[in-house]
Order: C-alpha cells, then structure tokens, then sequence
C-alpha cells in the first residue's frame, strides 16, 4: 500500500534522485537522503520557518511539503548559497549586522529574504515584514535582521548598478 | 506521520475513480498545507491522498468578460494574490492575502483547500461569502455547483460528498460594491484569528445597499448575519448606523468559547468589528467623487492600524 517510489528532481543545480514513501515530507528527504542539514524541523507547523526551501524559484515549508510533490521540480537549500565558496550578499549582511545569536533560525530567515529581495530589490518595512512573519527568532534578533535586509538590498543593488 | 498511498491522477475524472464515498481515510489534496498539520498531530490518518495538483486545468485564474473571475480550484494562494485580475476586480482578497499566515503557507496552499477544509478559522472563506462567489464541484454523477455560503456544514464539516472535488471557484462581478475584511488575533499577531468579519456592500453616497456580513473564527462555520444586514439595508451610514449594525451582529451570531477567547468575548468583538469592517469598506474603497469621510470615533480609529 505504500510502496516506496522513486522521485527526480536537482538539487542545488544538480540532478539527483531518491527514493520515498508517500508520507516523507521534503525536508525529510533533503536531511536524511542528502545530508544537508542547513533546513530543520523546529514547530512543524509552518509557522517558524527554520525549514525553509525553495521549490521552483518559491519558499515552502519543506517540513509541510510531500517529497512526492517534488518530483520534477528544482530545490534549492541554504546549501546552494555559497556555491563557489563566495557568501551570498544575503549572507554577508548578516554577519556584518549581527542579525543572529544561536543561528538556528537563520537559513530559513536568509533564503526568505533572499526571496523578497529576488521579487522587490527595494523593499520598504512593510514589505519585508510581510515577508519575515513566518520566521522566528527566538534569540529576538528582529532589529538586526531588517537592518541586514536592507543592508543587504544595497549591497545587490550596488552589484548590478556595477 | 502514518503511510498512505498518494495518487496522482491527470484528469478529474482519473481522481473521481480513486475516491471513495464510503471510506472517510480517502481525501483529496491540494497543497498539503493544512491537511499534513492535522496528520502530523495524528487526528487525521489517511489510507490514501488523491492528490489534485497535476491536473493541469484546475490552476488558471480567468477574467470573466462581464467582470467575474474564475479561478481554478488548485491556484496557489500567491497566484490569486499576485493577480492583476484578482486586484482590480476583487481588491478585498488580496488585501486579505497580507495576512492570510505567511508567504511560505500561500506559495502552496490552494484555493480549492481552504474551502474544501471547512476550518472557521481561515480567511478566505468568509471573504468570498461576502463577494457571493459560488464553486463548481465534480462527483461521479455529474457536475454541481453551490455557493461559498452554502457550503459549510458545521465545525470542519462541508456539504461536499466523499467522492466530489471542488473543481472552480467563481466570483461574480462586484461592479461598484465595496468590501473589506478584519480579524483580530487574541494571541500573537499571526495566530489563527478569534474572529473574522467579511463585508461588502453597494454606496449611492451614503446610501449602502445589498449589503452581506459575515462573520468567521468565533462561531463554528463562516455565516452571514442577517440582522444586521437588514439594518444596513438601504440605510444612510453614520455612527449610529454603524452601532446599530454591530448590535445587531452582537445579537444573532452564535459564539463558541475556545483558547481564543470566551464567547461573550468574541460577542464584544463582534460588535466592534462589525462597525469597523463596514466603516473600511465605506472608506477605503470610496470612489473620488464621494463625500468625505465619516467623523472618526477617536479611540476606535487610532486602532485601525492594527489590522
């Protein structure tokens, strides 16, 4: 009755497959099948965003996403960010504005700004509020990380302007 | 979570023939969102999913030429929100997408599914009641279609049978009719709401007319609230009249306590809500040739940015 089945998808860039039962959710299969642990389970309920992935260019919920649902698609993880050893802008602000204590949180939080940043390059706080509340830092770091957001947009503007 | 088996059908009929009308451990799925909630906490435990996002002909949004939209049943909620179409024929839902629960949940969760989940708690529902859409449902038998208000049965119940799927989602025409829709959330900003309030209505001046309100999240299925929109019916809009509709709502909406708060509470809510939905639909979606606005009542509109 749950006969397992195997999916095909790339995964940060490259063409992987696995095998999955019906009931593993992506993150499941992102941890276990393929050892990348940057997204983690934490409320399991979509809420706090620490299993962040990007499926098709869009964030989800990996840890209320089906694997199945997968199949075919393009995933990235936190993983793919520094790719040729160079942080993400994303990523350097971070660092540079402190916007994190323990760090659990911050994948999830660096892929969802890495997505507003992708669809509004200029975002005003209402909109990166709208973005952020589904992410939680439970360290209170929220000052540090819209400081980062927008430090982090110019730096990306500054890139292209260049 | 326990295994079950997925099915994955191109067609509606295909996901017809995997239901069953007697097996309440067959559903179908849309984006997941909220179904794998209640399957991971347990209550829910499937023996098989028919899942409906490869059906290719269920994700279109269409305008309609006289004005209405049909969107399909399996449209991501961030399709419906990023929507041209949807914004200028429908501007009250993607208002309400801002905070319908966040960016992640609306990327997967489909329009289809919160109706067809029948949880009170959610947003949409009562927002598409007040624009008095309507859905098409398939089943074995042949096609039917029903409207929003109808469709809910009770606490997380419809009136769709095991073997139906909700198929579209139309939105008739709203013309000049204004709309808007407030919840309030007694825990943090982002919790499931204690309450929803959905209205929309017709404004020659200060004259409202075919008004619908709607309550959600405090009663136990989204339902339109009759008294009060007798008392909004072709009255003139003032604070009185606005007292007088919230009174009524107060009056004939049946309230159920929770961990949101008690009935009477939400009762209260209710009576505040009701006065401030109208006022924001009267307001925000006021044409530029129409009088100014009403006089605020201090207090009250301090707070309105709290929605």
């Amino acid at each position: 009755m749950t006969a397992l089945r195997t999916i095909s998808f790339t995964l940060n860039g490259k063409q992987v497959s696995a095998q999955i039962a019906p009931h593993h959710s992506l993150l499941e299969v992102v941890r276990n099948d393929f050892s990348l642990y940057g997204a983690r389970e934490s409320c399991g309920q979509g809420l706090c965003g620490c299993c962040t992935l990007i499926v098709d260019g869009r964030a989800v919920s990996g840890c209320l996403y089906l694997a199945a649902f997968a199949d075919g698609a393009a995933v990235e993880t936190i993983e793919s960010l520094d790719r040729d050893n160079v942080l993400d802008p994303v990523q350097e602000a971070f660092i540079e504005e402190g916007a994190f204590q323990c760090g659990f949180c911050t994948p999830g939080f660096v892929l969802m700004v890495k997505q507003l940043l992708d669809e509004h390059p200029d975002p005003d706080d209402d909109r990166i509020r709208d973005y952020l509340s589904g992410n939680l830092c439970r360290c209170g770091a929220y000052p540090e990380i819209l400081r980062a957001v927008k430090s982090a947009a110019r730096k990306r503007r500054a890139s292209k302007a260049a | 979570m326990t295994p079950f088996e997925l099915a994955e059908p191109l067609t509606v009929a295909d996901a017809l023939r995997f239901l069953d009308p007697d097996d309440s451990t067959v559903r179908p799925l849309g984006g997941g969102t909220a179904l794998m909630l209640m399957m991971k906490a347990g209550v829910f435990r499937p023996t098989r999913l028919v899942s409906l996002r490869r059906i290719a002909s269920l994700s279109r949004i269409t305008a309609l030429p006289d004005g209405g939209l049909v969107i399909g049943a399996l449209t991501p909620l961030s399709d419906v929100e990023h929507s041209t179409e949807v914004a200028r024929r429908a501007g009250v839902i993607v208002r309400t997408m801002r905070r319908l629960s966040n960016v992640r949940v609306r990327n997967v969760a489909t329009i289809g599914g919160c109706l067809a989940h029948g949880d009170p708690h959610m947003d949409l529902p009562p927002v598409l009641m007040a624009l008095d859409a309507s859905i098409a449902v398939a089943g074995r038998t042949g096609k039917r279609t029903l409207k929003v208000e109808n469709l809910f049965a009770g606490y997380y119940e419809t009136v769709l049978k095991r073997d139906e799927i909700i198929t579209e989602l139309h939105i008739p025409a709203q013309g000049g009719r204004r709309a808007a829709y407030l919840k309030c959330t007694t825990g943090s900003a982002d919790d499931w709401p204690a309450l929803g309030v959905a209205v929309s209505f017709e404004a020659e001046g200060s004259a409202i007319s075919a008004p619908r309100v709607v309550v959600s999240a405090a009663t136990e299925k989204a339902t339109r609230l009759n008294g009060a929109e007798a008392v909004l019916s072709g009255a003139t809009i003032d604070d009185a009249l606005l007292a007088r509709a919230g009174d009524a709502a107060a009056d004939e909406a049946e309230t159920i306590s929770d961990v949101r708060g008690s009935a009477p509470y939400k009762r209260e809510l209710l009576r505040v809500y009701v006065r401030r939905a109208v006022r924001q639909a009267f307001e925000a979606e006021r044409p530029l040739s129409s009088p100014p606005p009403l006089a605020r009542e201090g207090r009250e509109g301090a707070q309105g940015g709290a929605h």
